[in-house]
């Protein structure tokens, strides 16, 4: 199978659905010409003209005031926030407006806009630029969240959305635009609430998001060589998560850990844990284990940077105490 | 006059020092300035000079021991032969320190103090006094009964003599290291009883107060604490009536084989127990493990409001619902989480069995009562009953009982009818029905 970048999955799919739907368009700031900083909309453009590639001033409330309005009369936006830490800005346009159309109208209205976004540290752009703020956003009733661990699910995951009937955002790591994987020519679509179990194994559960996928399995390598089997298991959208196979993976090994680069604290991996223990409970051998980004500012020093967020080592260790009953005891 | 030997504070945050040797045996002279023996702490090793002239009497820390800094570990006295045995009668000498200012008052005598019987208690619950002010006591005689987290044990005078002073009264709870008593050789003249809340000392020092004065003076006392450790050792090892400590998976897998995780604790197995634990407690002999077998469950959930009664009223009125036992068996049927359930009611005498199947209530068909049923649901809400247990039958049994404005559910079944987790998830399922009906309708 061919292999594209994450970049040109998410360029295909916006393509592809720009030409099947002629109502989809695309708003933000520099997506026309300069294609976004990551390049990603490179091309799109030249295709399809200004009137449906959209360049706004720099006003993400007002762009994405637009794009709800737009949506719910009758069009299919597809918003383009060049940093997911700029979603404080649009958090009413976003929360209080679009997630909440289809209910307050009794279902008369409702606002199938994407948010596209992206979220990843480790990229030396400093607390601002660096932020993962998909918890922000799950929470919400009425919003669904994607988050894309690689190409192809970057291109599934994004015509679903654009053919949801309710807001979806879609967060993009931006430290993976270049990354490649295989990616089908033929066209596909990725259900939303289907987790994919990306690796089997009996002895322990790692359960990650986006990046954090990678990083699993970077750890299921490691523990292999040391006799551990461990499952990765990538949730691909968080709202709605699939906890059916989460938990029938936490009941096989009876060891869990989640892993996501948002913040630790009141993070997806408190959500996902919770429900591992409430409704697996007694299978577990031991605590369900919580791994997200260090509770502080992303620091700008690349050495500081670095250790803020999990990795293949640290996710292995836990790991390691987990099987060990380590954990436990210190409980 | 004897002049204290103590244990001094070489660091700014040392707790203890270690006695490395004595440089002069017990009856020895010394003169003011000579090195009486080298302690050493994490910081350093040094010498420690005598305080007075006099003959080297009572050591109490023998070399090697770890003593709380502050801790008299010696006397100077004026004879060899030591005068610390008439000294006892000695004010100065026979209440420490620390409580010499707030206890100027006490009678004269041997300080009984609050024991530690555990690795982490600072206090210790006075259940009873076994003497009264004034009585006559010999060492071995029980003075108390005090009550820790872990255990209640009774705890010896120590030494012989009257009753002179009682300090805190039954079911306070004392520090650890506080005197609590003081037995005098001779009876006492001016006997003093208090409570600790009211000699205002109560927490004065979570350092080990220097007992070891009393240790100085009577071997009987020594003897006696040892004996105390001795009890309490076997308390701390298997804790009456404590939680066994395993995972959920460890305690599932045991209660599904019928296997008992006490068995694992009185094999010495280290706490918290895993599944590989229970690996091992399978391989043990077998020993009682046929009682975890026929145990019976038995579960209890109580449910607020009127949720239920409500739901009955209309759904018979606008859904066509048949009756109030429709709805018990269609939520019960629901519950159990299995194909086709059978599901009898039984109330005022009499029991109607119905299927249930998936879907909406009217699929709650009334059948043959004959058949035997997965689950009986037995309404005695209108009777006075409200504490149920019967003991596990043939069937589970969902009992409604009535309380002031709730309603209570008791689920009882044998063990091996329904695994600890189905039980829970059966019950708390059919309350959460009972509470919100439309909810889980919906």
């Amino acid at each position: 199978m061919r292999e594209i970048t994450l970049s040109q999955a998410v360029n295909e799919a916006l393509a592809e659905e720009m030409r099947r739907d002629e109502t989809v368009f695309i708003i933000g700031e520099d997506v026309a010409e300069a294609g976004t900083p990551f390049k990603v909309l490179s091309g799109l453009v030249e295709e399809f003209g200004t009137e449906r590639v959209v360049d706004t001033p720099i006003s993400e409330p007002g762009f994405m005031g637009l794009a709800v309005g737009a949506a719910m009369t009758g069009t299919r936006p597809v918003v383009d926030l060049m940093f997911g830490d700029f979603i404080y800005l649009i958090m009413d346009q976003l929360c209080n407006q679009a997630a909440k159309t289809h209910y307050m109208s009794g279902g008369k209205m409702s606002a199938p806009l994407v948010l596209r976004t992206n979220m990843g540290a480790t990229r030396r752009s400093a607390a601002q630029h660096s932020q993962s703020l998909h918890a922000l956003v799950a929470h919400i009733p009425g919003l669904k969240v994607a988050m894309p661990s690689s190409a192809y699910e970057a291109k599934g995951l994004m015509k679903t959305a654009i053919r949801d009937n309710n807001p979806v955002v879609i967060f993009e790591d931006k430290l993976m635009y270049n990354d490649k994987a295989p990616v089908p020519e033929e066209e596909f679509l990725i259900p939303f609430g289907e987790a994919n179990i990306k690796r089997s194994g009996a002895d322990i559960t790692l359960i990650g998001t986006s990046s954090m996928v990678q990083v699993c399995e970077a750890a299921a390598e490691i523990l292999a060589r040391e006799g551990i089997d461990a499952e990765v298991i990538d949730p691909r959208t968080i709202v709605p998560l699939d906890e059916e196979t989460l938990i029938a993976s936490a009941k096989k090994t009876s060891r869990v850990i989640v892993v996501d680069e948002g913040h630790q604290n009141y993070g997806i991996t408190g959500e996902i844990a919770g429900r591992i223990n409430e409704k697996a409970f007694y299978h577990l051998d031991a605590p369900v284990l919580r791994l997200g980004a260090m509770d502080v500012p992303v620091p700008f020093s690349p050495a500081l940077e670095d250790i803020t967020v999990p990795t293949p080592e640290s996710v292995a260790e836990n790991a390691r105490k987990l099987m060990s009953g380590e954990m436990i005891h210190a409980a | 006059m004897p002049h204290e030997v103590i244990m001094p504070a070489l660091g700014m945050a040392q707790d203890t020092g270690r006695i490395v040797n004595w440089l002069k045996a017990a009856g020895d002279p010394v003169k003011v300035g000579d090195a009486l023996f080298e302690v050493e702490t994490d910081k350093a090793t040094m010498e420690v000079e005598s305080p007075a002239d006099g003959f080297l009497t009572d050591i109490t820390a023998q070399e090697g021991a770890d003593v709380p800094v502050g801790n008299v570990i010696a006397y100077v006295s004026e004879t060899a032969a030591g005068g610390s045995s008439e000294a006892t009668v000695s004010p100065e000498t026979t209440t420490h320190e620390s409580a010499a200012n707030t206890q100027a008052s006490l009678p004269e005598g041997k300080a009984v103090i609050m024991p530690a019987l555990g690795m982490a208690q600072d206090t210790g619950v006075i259940v009873s006094w076994h003497k009264a002010l004034g009585d006559k006591v010999a060492a071995t005689d029980i003075l108390f009964e005090v009550e820790t987290d872990k255990a209640t044990m009774e705890v010896e005078a120590g030494s012989d003599g009257y009753v002179a002073a009682l300090l805190a009264e039954e079911t306070e709870a004392a520090p650890v290291g506080e005197t609590i008593a003081i037995i005098s050789p001779t009876p006492p003249a001016d006997p003093v009883q208090r409570s600790i809340a009211s000699s205002g000392t109560v927490t004065a020092a979570p350092v080990p107060a220097p007992v070891s004065e009393e240790k100085a003076h009577s071997k009987d006392k020594i003897a006696s604490e040892k004996a105390t450790e001795a009890v309490t050792a076997k308390p701390m090892v298997q804790p009456v009536g404590s939680r066994i400590l395993a995972s959920p998976k460890a305690r599932r897998l045991a209660l599904e084989q019928g296997l008992d995780l006490k068995n694992l604790v009185d094999a010495g197995r280290p706490q918290p127990f895993h599944v590989a634990d229970i690996e091992f407690l399978k391989g043990m002999p077998k020993q009682e493990t046929g009682k975890a077998e026929v145990q019976s469950r038995h579960i209890t959930a109580e449910v607020r409001g009127q949720g239920f009664a409500e739901f009955v009223d209309w759904a018979i009125e606008n859904a066509g619902l048949a009756g109030e036992r429709t709805a018990l068996a269609g939520f019960a049927g629901a519950s159990l989480k299995q194909e086709q359930p059978v599901v009898s009611i039984e109330s005022f005498g009499q029991r109607h069995t119905y299927f249930v199947s998936a879907g909406p209530l009217k699929n709650v068909v009334l059948g043959d009562d004959d058949t035997t049923p997965d689950l009986i649901v037995r309404d005695l809400r209108m009777s006075h009953l409200n504490k149920i247990q019967l003991g596990a039958e043939e069937t589970p049994v969902l009992t409604l009982t009535s309380a002031a404005d709730s309603l209570i559910i008791t689920l009882e079944c044998a063990g091996q009818q329904l695994a600890a987790d189905k039980a829970l998830q059966l019950l708390s399922e059919f309350a959460g029905r009972m509470e919100q009906p439309l909810r889980h309708l919906l």
